[in-house]
């Protein structure tokens, strides 16, 4: 299968210049090695300072758990499940899995197909964990905006649902304008938000004329 | 999949973003996935004892992390996490090279760790003693060590259930 790239742009909010950035739609080797090699030994890093400067454990990445090996081998050859990642200088910033059976569950859309987000994080360095800086902006709107353009291919009409890690519900409710549906119970009582097809529209609208 | 749009459209999106947290799906949360051996009924006082039986292990053998993690070829982030947080899972490859790293039955450091369902009730009362008697402070006491023995004991034995 031959991997789509889209040139995107991404704000460096360290040294405040842009940069240019690629949205991939697959997880092939590399996102895997730069995980491997780059995320998990900042990741390490940023759990001993946060250990040692005694923040509280709510307080720490929600996904410091994730396997993102695993996540992929485990839906390796599903045509149902794809991966999306973001790259910039040569190194994973993002990382998304899709799965394309779940139904829409808000009332005016219910029953319907949507691209279910069933995992996406951004790279330790792009967070604010304990303060931090994030280096690059950007990246979880790419992976969220990837995610709708997909469903728009499939013919969902732009409809996404994902359970949101507590640390993200304010992004999906009012950065992205995602329907609210709640806690969910069989889900470790994590909101569930959704994005209608009018939403999503509003989300990739390209800019007014000046 | 092909999206295009111009550079003041992407960087609007990130100013938008305001430095929030994203990320979504629980996955390796708590019992978040029905098709792993996670036992959700886990008790927390043999997460508590699995957390600390790592611990002293490691310092008993004056290892840091990073050295414990290098000889058990595991993974740094998640031994400190396997330490400091009841709530974490471990993965179960990394239960089954610190059982054979610290020399104690897979079976009963997976119970510990709540990868398997709870299934020697002797086993979680030793758990909950271990884990009073080994709080942590920063250098092994003699009680301390006492505890770890004690318990590696009773880890070691036969179980009735097994």
């Amino acid at each position: 299968m031959t991997v789509q790239v889209s040139e995107i742009s991404l704000p460096n909010r360290q040294s405040g210049q842009s940069a240019q950035a690629e949205l991939r739609d697959a997880i092939d080797e590399q996102p895997l090695l730069d995980w491997m090699t780059r995320w998990q030994p900042f990741t390490a890093d940023v759990l001993r300072d946060l250990a040692a400067r005694g923040v509280p454990k709510s307080q720490w990445p929600q996904s410091r758990h994730w396997n993102w090996g695993a996540k992929m081998a485990e839906v390796s050859g599903l045509i149902a499940f794809r991966g999306f990642c973001v790259t910039c200088n040569g190194v994973t910033q993002g990382l998304m899995r899709v799965d394309l059976t779940p139904l829409a569950r808000e009332d005016t859309q219910a029953g319907k197909p949507l691209v279910y987000v069933e995992y996406l994080e951004v790279a330790p360095w792009n967070r604010g964990d304990g303060g931090r800086t994030p280096h690059y902006g950007g990246v979880g709107s790419a992976l969220i905006a990837a995610a709708v353009k997909l469903s728009i291919d499939e013919g969902f009409r732009g409809r996404i649902g994902l359970h949101s890690l507590p640390q993200a519900d304010g992004f999906y409710r009012d950065t992205c304008g995602m329907m609210d549906l709640g806690p969910d119970d069989g889900y470790q009582r994590l909101r569930y938000f959704e994005m209608t097809e009018t939403q999503a529209q509003a989300f990739l609208r390209e800019e007014a004329p000046e | 999949m092909n999206l295009t749009r111009s550079k003041e459209w992407w960087i609007d999106k990130a100013v938008r973003e305001q430095e929030r947290t994203i990320a979504a799906g629980a996955g390796d949360l708590p019992g978040a996935h029905a098709s792993t051996a996670i036992s959700e009924s886990a008790p927390g006082e043999n997460r508590i004892a699995f957390g600390r039986f790592v611990s002293l292990m490691r310092r008993n053998r004056r290892l840091t992390v990073e050295e414990l993690a290098e000889k058990a070829e595991l993974d740094a982030s998640e031994l400190l996490i396997i330490e400091d947080d009841v709530h974490a899972l471990p993965e179960p490859r990394t239960v089954f090279h610190l059982a054979q790293f610290f020399e104690v039955p897979q079976s009963r450091l997976m119970q510990l760790a709540g990868l398997t369902m709870a299934s020697d009730s002797r086993l979680t009362q030793e758990a909950v003693r271990f884990a009073a008697r080994s709080e942590s402070i920063d250098a092994l006491t003699r009680e301390q060590r006492a505890a770890l023995e004690a318990f590696v004991a009773v880890l070691s034995e036969a179980s009735s259930n097994e």
